[in-house]
């Protein structure tokens, strides 16, 4: 058995006993009524279908608070305006339809990877190009956002990496999963290029597992949390998702079984999260996450790993830029959070066939070779 | 009589071939050695193709091609070659809509999403992003056609 595949059946075995789950509390909304209701002839369809308390509507809001919306936006990875204009125009657009949100949101997230290489001149593009957005705006950062000046600009920019605040009857909390990866570049004397290069390269074999959220933050968040009703809603921010989907990819944080320790009182967690570019939901133990698309690029699904819950979204055209990429329009009202992928240039975000998806097509896939830089 | 003459000829002349093998059968089974060399070729070229597939523009100059213009590099989109599929060509490509090769995706996509320059359907730098794209789905199963 492969150590990803032992990591794995140990995640359900601790983490999935019988009748442990988030709060039981997902309805169907009329927007996935005539989802659903496209979808009878295809129902027969294997296990693409087989989960139908959809992702879309999720319940987390405390019922005597006013109902409110907030928009995500991440996974910009932006290049200096002179090296790539279309990022740049995505920013824009994703900026401009956050702004004319109507009734307008209370506030935004930028879920991390504002810029691609880290630098100073991207993050301020990134600032500049979301000065659009004039609401409220949080910011957590992305691995593209650090390595360069390990956060120097970034903290300039945004401040601390993790935050708390309660808002109409909701706990959110900002989390960062990004900044406590291994050393990897002292010893080997790396440039900040170098190291930010490494760092950039998703499937790279040099950064390893990065993604974690640390023993220090996670005791920050038990006391974050201490006072906060266990049955009432917590909504959780990360670049990561806080359970391992690929960790190849770091799609998972490192410590997933400490954080899911620290949140099983909470009945209620919703986590939000990004990086993955793609279409994700997921439910370990009492922990409930919901994966946001990028406006840079999408990521394909990862050959395994790919959570069951998960209804996959639709194969991206590669020749069009604004396909498979987009934001999210999500509403908190009477009890429930209602996410809506905004993904520009589709009205079906889901696959409605096993063609559409590109898990349709099985694949074996080998770790890269050409950067590989041996033992320390 | 004849017959039978002829058969038993025949026979004999099968039998003293299987036996003794063709006249020109000098050569010797393959040695580890050369296993290594061969093996050592091929992984030079895959070494190559994961270089250009993930943006080294070390390699690319080097190589003389310029497959962005961007600052995309294939391994954006195609993590661990993922997503690239290089089992189901040939196929009905509706990218480009036409009867397309896995070499003929490649170009499509340094054109496209990469807005590079075509480069030579059997240059080096393509023989060894084929050789990439192929070795990281080692494995994957034979689905030529499939869309």
């Amino acid at each position: 058995m492969s150590e990803l595949d032992r990591e794995r059946r140990e995640m359900v075995a601790v983490l999935q006993r019988p009748g442990v789950h988030p709060d039981r509390s997902l309805r169907i909304t009329r927007r996935t009524f005539i989802h659903r209701s496209c979808l009878t002839g295809a129902a027969t369809v294997a296990q693409t279908f087989a989960w139908w308390p959809l992702l879309n509507t999720i319940d987390v809001a405390y019922a005597a608070e006013p109902p409110f919306k907030f928009a995500w936006v991440s996974d910009t990875h932006l290049y200096p305006k002179s090296v790539n204009t279309r990022f740049v125009e995505k920013v824009q657009r994703a900026a401009r339809e956050v702004q004319a949100m109507n009734p307008p949101a209370d506030f935004m997230i930028f879920g991390g990877d504002l810029a691609q290489l880290g630098r100073a001149n991207e993050l301020e593009l990134g600032v500049e190009l979301l000065n659009e957005v004039k609401i409220r705006k949080v910011f957590i950062p992305g691995e593209h956002d650090w390595y360069y000046d390990m956060g120097a600009k970034w903290k300039q920019l945004f401040d601390k990496p993790n935050w708390t605040f309660d808002h109409k009857g909701v706990r959110f909390v900002g989390l960062d999963t990004v900044t406590r990866g291994p050393d990897y570049w002292t010893v080997r004397k790396m440039s900040p290029e170098e190291r930010m290069d490494h760092m950039a390269t998703l499937d790279g074999s040099v950064a390893g597992p990065w993604a974690g959220v640390g023993r220090d933050q996670l005791d920050w968040v038990q006391k974050t949390l201490a006072d906060w009703d266990k049955a009432r809603p917590v909504v959780i921010f990360s670049h990561n998702p806080l359970y391992e989907y690929y960790p190849p990819w770091n799609f998972w944080v490192r410590d997933w079984r400490e954080v899911n320790e620290v949140l099983k009182p909470y009945t209620n967690v919703t986590n939000i999260h990004g990086h993955v570019h793609q279409v994700l939901y997921n439910e370990i133990g009492s922990l409930r996450s919901i994966g946001m698309l990028a406006t840079a690029w999408p990521w394909p699904y990862a050959p395994e790993g790919v959570p069951k819950l998960t209804k996959p979204m639709i194969r991206a055209d590669p020749g069009d830029f604004y396909d498979g990429v987009g934001w999210s329009n999500i509403s908190m009202k009477n009890d429930r959070i209602e996410n809506e992928y905004i993904m520009w240039g589709r009205k079906e975000v889901f696959v409605q066939s096993p063609p559409d998806s590109s898990l349709s097509q099985p694949e074996i896939l080998r770790p890269r070779i050409a950067d590989q830089l041996g033992p320390y | 009589m004849k017959t039978r003459t002829t058969l038993l000829f025949t026979l004999g002349m099968a039998a003293i071939a299987v036996l003794v093998g063709p006249a020109s059968a000098n050569k010797d089974p393959v040695t580890p050695q050369q296993l290594k060399a061969y093996d050592e070729v091929f992984m030079e070229q895959v070494r190559i193709g994961d270089l250009l597939f993930h943006g080294d523009a070390a390699t690319a100059k080097k190589m003389n091609v310029v497959l962005t213009t961007t600052a995309m590099a294939c391994a954006m989109c195609h993590p661990f070659a993922s997503d690239t599929h290089p089992q189901a060509f040939p196929k009905y490509q509706v990218s480009m809509n036409k009867f397309a090769t896995l070499r003929d995706m490649i170009n499509w996509c340094i054109e496209k999403p990469n807005q590079g320059e075509k480069i030579d359907s059997d240059s080096d730098a393509m023989k060894a992003l084929e050789a990439y794209i192929y070795w990281s789905n080692t494995g994957s199963v034979l689905v030529p056609g499939k869309y």
